[in-house]
């Protein structure tokens, strides 16, 4: 009796994944976390409107400050804690795990679910916002706002990777996670140097610059040379620590 | 089920002074059985450990002591054994936006079925689902949901059947359907293990059963024996009359009654033979010229059949 294959479990992983993004999507959380990511739009509208024409106004302010570095964690947060904390605690999780499917494919199909749902919503605020207010502004501004686009995917799967195994190790995870974007990142950083190291915002950013560099007043602390590694160091151990904890998950009674 | 020492090699299921603990709190404690293919009833007041028991079979806690096996391999340390393993927890919960054929089809992909379309609309005809197969699982009855849980568990023809509480929430046609599956999978050479709190549902299904009380196996074996067990043990009846003393004289008097004890309100008789009892205590109460007023067994609870049974 053997498990099944490395190539049907990763057939799978659309399948899981599937079922996953589905369950994200379907909650009220979701509507909530999309008037959350048309804040920005309605924001480059209402720029567009005045027509503002400040790069710094418009692409600092809507894609840094408020997507980046405002809903984009928030949005990550919410989608990569409840990947596997929905289930859990609703007990559907024992219909993945009483079954001959690799522990890294369940991993990798919630990780792949939440980055969807997390990137759709951000990406394409992203998009729709530079589209309406920054894109207009002349090629600079479309090569910052690929940046952003960029560092959004980028953000996306970092952020929802640590997330996703972040809940497997607490029932807490949304608070801890909660603390981790507003505390260290959006406090601490600014306060304390040499935090960019362990800053999933900044390895972002960093990544972004591969298509062009911001202005530094932007907030911008890595060179693409250290983000890129330190992006794939984080998503590949969050994802190795995530199986490992998921090989070792207890699910006890409810009633025993 | 053969207790353990004189079975012969290969059970399908397997405990060896096997423990587990929360803590401070002792969930389930020294169990040992063996179980081979035939339907087995797991029973027990709510509380008493069968869910745990049914988690550490089905790989989702590992014990604190002893040892599980299912068809000789420790399910929580490897995957693998599932393909052989259909489990139907006692949550409710199931994905409400899934069709019950969707949710089935879904279990049977899981299991790397080569076609999951044909074994799940098998398996959905098997539990008398197929009306309701293309309606959402949010909005079936909890009966229904506890029938499409089990056509997710059985869509791969698994080896080792475990169902916690399978029959909650169902109405008695759909309990005989599925005590007749069950019975049938059994006949066809499956291990099924299920867990209840009734005593019925058990004796209707179960040739064999396993008792736990407070996390320990208060009995095991043929479930006709330990129903003379329980039957057989001494009950203890609360009665008022118009005269309990007179009663008591004349009550005391049968071989039948080995104690009688007056109260200030009633009198308290233990017997352990409840069918002579009653053909006794209506002519007792005539002879002694007495009115019954009340009779009430002080002792009928399924708790205290159990604690019964852990006392033996």
């Amino acid at each position: 009796m053997t498990g099944l294959s490395t190539t049907k479990s990763l057939g799978l992983v659309p399948t899981i994944a599937g079922v996953t993004f589905r369950q994200l999507v379907g909650r009220r959380r979701a509507l909530l976390l999309l008037l959350l990511c048309a804040v920005p739009v309605l924001v480059a509208l209402m720029m567009r409107g005045a027509d503002v024409r400040d790069v710094d106004a418009a692409a600092g302010g809507v894609l840094d400050r408020l997507i980046v570095g405002l809903i984009l964690p928030i949005v990550a947060v919410l989608f990569g804690t409840a990947a596997f904390g929905a289930e859990i605690e609703d007990g559907t999780i024992v219909y993945l795990l009483a079954k001959p499917v690799p522990r890294w494919a369940i991993v990798a199909a919630k990780i792949l679910a939440a980055v969807g749902a997390t990137a759709a919503l951000t990406v394409g605020s992203v998009a729709l916002s530079s589209l309406i207010a920054i894109t207009r502004l002349g090629d600079e501004a479309t090569r910052i706002a690929e940046v952003y686009l960029l560092a959004t995917a980028v953000g996306s799967i970092c952020y929802v990777a640590v997330f996703v195994a972040l809940s497997l190790f607490t029932r807490r995870a949304l608070m801890i996670g909660f603390a981790y974007v507003l505390i260290w990142e959006g406090t601490l950083s600014s306060l304390l140097p040499g935090i960019a190291n362990l800053s999933i915002r900044q390895y972002a950013l960093g990544v972004g610059q591969l298509v062009t560099k911001v202005p530094s007043s932007w907030g911008a602390e890595l060179e693409p040379e250290t983000a890129v590694p330190l992006a794939v160091i984080v998503v590949v151990a969050a994802t190795v620590l995530a199986t490992r904890r998921l090989m070792r998950l207890e699910i006890s009674g409810e009633t025993d | 089920m053969k207790p353990t020492g004189s079975a012969p090699a290969g059970p399908t299921i397997q405990l060896d002074g096997v423990a587990r603990w929360y803590g401070n709190v002792v969930a389930v404690n020294d169990i040992s059985f063996k179980l081979e293919p035939g339907v087995t009833g797991l029973l027990g007041p709510n509380g008493a450990g069968k869910t745990t028991l049914l988690h550490m079979l089905a790989g989702f806690l590992a014990p604190s002591a002893g040892e599980v096996r299912v068809l000789g391999r420790r399910p929580h340390l490897d995957p693998a054994v599932y393909r052989q393993i259909g489990l139907v927890p006692e949550r409710e919960a199931v994905y409400p936006f899934m069709t019950g054929l969707e949710y089935v089809r879904f279990n049977g992909r899981l299991q790397g079925l080569p076609d999951p379309d044909v074994a799940a609309r098998a398996a959905i005809a098997q539990v008398d689902l197929v009306e309701a197969q293309d309606r959402a699982v949010g909005t079936y009855s909890k009966g229904m949901r506890q029938r499409v849980k089990v056509a997710g568990a059985l869509v791969h023809d698994p080896q080792v059947l475990l169902l916690d509480e399978p029959f909650n929430g169902m109405d008695p046609r759909q309990r005989l359907v599925m005590m007749d599956l069950l019975c049938d999978m059994a006949e066809a050479g499956k291990t099924i293990l299920f867990s209840s709190h009734i005593l019925e549902e058990v004796e209707r299904v179960g040739s064999e059963i396993l008792v736990i009380v407070a996390g320990r196996l208060a009995a095991s074996g043929d479930y006709r024996a330990i129903r003379t067990l329980m039957t057989d043990r001494p009950h203890t009846i609360n009665i008022r009359s118009s005269d309990n003393r007179r009663l008591a004289t004349k009550l005391m008097a049968d071989p039948a009654i080995f104690a009688v004890e007056l109260g200030p309100e009633s009198v308290a008789v233990r017997t352990a033979h409840l069918s002579i009892f009653r053909q006794l205590i209506a002519g007792a109460s005539r002879d002694a010229g007495v009115r019954l007023l009340e009779v009430t067994p002080a002792d009928e609870s399924l708790e205290s059949v159990f604690e019964y049974l852990v006392r033996r």
